[in-house]
């Protein structure tokens, strides 16, 4: 019976997409809200029972019944494993959720819609299952497809510039990543990731392989919004509908360290060179972005694109757990990632809330606006100390296990990185929480000279209809953290590891394989509640600012208004100037490669 | 950033990645000396597997029969966002009357233009089946065959003006030739399943090596393909030919 699971959360809503296209004229309304969100939670269902079986040995499904022969890959595999499943059904559980959020939102397109957010939804579990290098291109081209067509909906001739610029830079990162494919196949002369490791592992110092990562590795990282490849982030979500935010933010960005984290495991592992790149470089621009990101959003007042900076910060600390030479950094990754994924899904339904109920999303002009729907506070605020990084639930759980690995292997430095991201993106959306909810804060700051847009979204769902798939995302977030550990920390044993020769059958040379020490229970510090101390005590500065003598504010602004200039500057919303960026990306992995 | 500075960032990122380039493409292996295990495997096999003399088609549509239908929904995800995207500055109703640029004359179309197009498209149309139903025996498809029936629907315009191609075109139908199509060839995989095989698996007879009806399966995902790839291509014309007709008052708002 079990057998039969794979291949359906991804062909599953693929077929349901066709065929509710192809009666997308003669469907009443409600008939495809209904029939996606039943499609999504049948996703979520199929894929906790598969991340049950998927352990000790994962579960593997070749497609057309084209199994290995003697270690030849001829077809295309699923090999699931814990991860892979339990973050495919996370990826339901969002889509479930921003279906009910959106319901009725779009009405006046049919089931375009709704045929385009299931075609999203199996490309990302696609993308999450699949276990060959050319079909994970063609699932991540889905996804990317979908996410243009839905990110220009109700486009406005003044968003046009938002849309485009996350089309050039992520159609740039696909030819990048379309590249890489091409440069390891001709070295390792196979698709299959088991037979592509086999590959590696025979000239593991080949330059071939060592350009292979980086252009795969660029390209998963301009999804993944790291610098200096992030501009097109905030620009996207700007213009995006909130709906397609939540998925945007919560687990698309996030996909692009999940893939990088699947090759560097699964094909790239015995090739020395790179993984020391992966060490190095990886947690510079991971740590690098963390803080940038978390600066950033301080600075804005445009809500959406504040939680867009939000995202490249935390985002940045995935990129961290995942270049941290230990177990513990990728199990923290995993955690992160869901963690992250149903806070920041649950904030950009709040900005819904607010563009649907307060027909507006500046901070600044929604100053007290939101008394009236003071739940939508609640959770704006729950989610700012959660980012901040109140010790509780899953974020704090991932943070904690990432930090410990740092520790380890005597990364150090990385803590006080990514801990200031969260410190600033938490008192960012704690700042916004205080202002639109409450009225405080009369004279903005740093925000004031930022770029805002006047914007709104259609009022037509009741508020409790809103409000529950937000509350219903913060309560996971909050709850099992112990176990989500546990599960990630025997996830991440296999991911790192996985048993090529099983997967290959008879015949396939054996590579060793490292034992995997288990990680010990490390003490709680006091660090976070520091961290959420802190993001509060930035949040009240911003908000009283009058009420504070005139000569410090002065004297801060002095300080910090230069080199945040500087920021926006860079920030400029020209293509030309992100692809330039891009550039000097892809750069600094050759000069990692040549220096490193 | 000024034009300067960004100039100056691309010759740095340039200073970097040309010196890394040529690295990579001396340690590439030699010109012409490519070991293709994935082709040479499959040139031996598939004849012999799934009796068909075309191995494109083959691995599309059996060895990697995964990928297209990935690439399938990713052409419909396309299409459906283009519409979307159209018709969303535009509205959903038709009109009669055809765009005008300015002054500019509409010359009347002469009837030797009409009598060509008519049958061309015609002729047409037959050549795209023609390419669809020979997928397994000789180059070309689905892909390929729909690309040409759609490319009919645009002689049709030609011929027949804007109010007479606008009659014969009607979106809903080319949106459920567009979904069907991809969704027959997912339920060819359930199909399969159903029938307690694989996912895609080719549980069809397979017929006899260079005869039209070989392949078994993959025949009838061949024919989803066509039918998604001609209704998609078409709607693609309708949309951006929509864009040129006349404007109503409160258009492009």
């Amino acid at each position: 019976m079990i057998g039969l699971l794979p291949p359906l959360p991804v062909a599953g809503p693929l077929a349901v997409a066709g065929l509710l296209l192809m009666l997308s004229k003669a469907l009443p309304r409600p008939l495809p809200d209904v029939i996606a969100l039943l499609t999504a939670l049948g996703v979520v269902l199929v894929c906790i029972v598969l991340a049950g079986h998927a352990a000790p040995q994962p579960l593997v499904y070749w497609f057309g019944g084209w199994a290995p022969d003697a270690g030849r890959v001829l077809g295309i595999g699923f090999v699931i494993d814990q991860a892979g499943a339990a973050i495919a059904a996370f990826i339901g559980l969002l889509f479930a959720a921003t279906l009910v959020f959106a319901w009725g939102y779009y009405d006046e397109v049919h089931a375009h819609f709704h045929v385009l957010m299931l075609v999203f939804m199996a490309g990302m579990i696609g993308f999450c299952l699949t276990h060959d290098l050319f079909n994970m291109f063609v699932w991540f081209e889905v996804m990317s497809v979908a996410a243009f067509a839905v990110t220009g909906y109700a486009l406005r001739s003044s968003a046009l510039e938002g849309a485009l610029n996350f089309t050039v830079v992520n159609s740039i990162g696909s030819y990048l990543i379309l590249g890489g494919i091409g440069l390891i196949y001709a070295e390792a002369g196979a698709l299959d990731f088991s037979a592509l490791a086999q590959g590696v592992a025979r000239a593991p110092d080949s330059p071939v392989t060592a350009a292979a990562f980086a252009l795969v590795m660029s390209g998963f990282l301009i999804k993944a919004a790291q610098v200096p490849f992030q501009f097109w982030l905030a620009d996207a979500h700007a213009v995006a509908p909130s709906p397609v935010s939540v998925i945007f933010s919560g687990a698309m960005v996030a996909l692009g360290v999940f893939g990088a984290a699947r090759l560097s495991f699964a094909v790239f592992a015995p090739a020395a060179p790179v993984m020391r790149v992966l060490h190095t470089l990886l947690l510079g621009m991971g740590a690098a972005s963390a803080v940038l990101g978390g600066v950033m959003a301080l600075m804005q007042r445009h809500v959406k694109r504040l939680l867009a900076f939000s995202t490249i910060s935390h985002v940045g600390v995935m990129v961290v757990g995942l270049a941290l030479p230990d177990p513990a950094g990728l199990s923290g990754l995993f955690v992160y990632l869901v963690g992250h994924g149903l806070v920041k899904g649950a904030l950009f339904m709040v900005a819904g809330i607010l563009l649907a109920r307060c027909s507006g999303i500046d901070e600044v002009g929604l100053r007290g606006r939101g008394r009236g729907i003071w739940p939508a506070g609640v959770a704006m605020a729950a989610g700012g100390l959660l980012l901040a990084g109140l010790p509780f639930g899953l974020m704090d759980e991932g943070t904690r296990l990432i930090g410990d690995a740092a520790q380890r292997v005597g990364n150090i430095w990385v803590v006080p990185a990514i801990t200031a991201g969260a410190i600033c993106t938490g008192a960012a959306v704690l700042r916004v929480t205080g202002r639109v909810f409450l009225g405080l804060g009369p004279v903005p700051g740093e925000e004031e000279r930022s770029p805002t847009e006047r914007e709104r979204e259609k009022s037509d769902r009741p508020l409790w209809l809103m409000l529950l798939p937000t509350a219903l995302l913060l309560l996971l977030a909050l709850g099992g953290a112990e176990a989500a550990g546990a599960f990630a920390g025997q996830a991440a044993a296999a991911f790192m590891h996985p048993d090529t020769a099983a997967l290959l059958g008879p015949g396939a040379a054996v590579p060793p394989s490292p034992p995997v020490a288990p990680a010990p229970d490390p003490p709680t510090t006091a660090l976070p509640w520091l961290a959420t101390g802190l993001a509060l005590a930035i949040a009240a500065f911003e908000l009283t600012r009058r009420r504070l003598p005139g000569r410090l504010v002065r004297g801060f602004d002095w300080v910090t208004r230069p080199p945040l200039d500087v920021l926006r500057t860079l920030h400029s919303g020209r293509v030309g100037d992100y692809v330039a960026w891009l550039a000097v990306g892809v750069a600094l992995f050759a000069l990692a490669f040549a220096f490193g | 950033m000024t034009r300067r500075a960004r100039l100056l960032l691309c010759v740095l990122a340039a200073a970097c990645l040309l010196p890394a380039c040529l690295h990579v493409a001396l340690h590439m292996p030699p010109f012409g000396a490519h070991p293709l295990p994935y082709g040479e495997a499959i040139n031996a096999l598939a004849t012999r597997q799934r009796h068909v003399t075309n191995m494109v088609s083959a691995v599309n549509f059996d060895y990697r029969g995964l990928d297209t239908l990935g690439e399938e929904f990713m052409l419909l995800g396309a299409v459906t966002g283009t519409a979307v995207l159209l018709r969303g500055s535009r509205g959903e109703q038709l009109t009669a009357r055809p765009g005008r640029v300015g002054n500019r004359p509409v010359a009347p179309r002469s009837d030797a233009v009409v009598l060509i197009c008519r049958a061309l498209a015609a002729l047409t149309v037959l050549f795209g089946v023609y390419v669809v139903l020979h997928a397994m025996t000789t180059p070309g498809g689905g892909f390929q065959g729909g690309a040409i029936i759609a490319a009919a629907t645009a002689l049709i315009f030609l011929g027949e003006g804007y109010r007479g191609w606008r009659r014969i075109m009607r979106t809903g139908l080319l949106d459920a030739a567009e979904g069907g199509g991809a969704a027959l060839y997912a339920l060819c995989g359930f199909a399969a399943m159903a029938a307690g095989w694989p996912f895609l698996h080719n549980f069809l007879p397979l017929g006899t090596p260079r005869d039209v009806f070989s392949g078994g399966l993959m025949q009838i995902e061949n024919a989803g393909v066509g039918f998604a790839v001609a209704g998609g291509f078409a709607v693609l014309f309708v949309e951006f030919l929509e864009e040129t007709r006349a404007e109503r008052d409160g258009d492009g708002a």
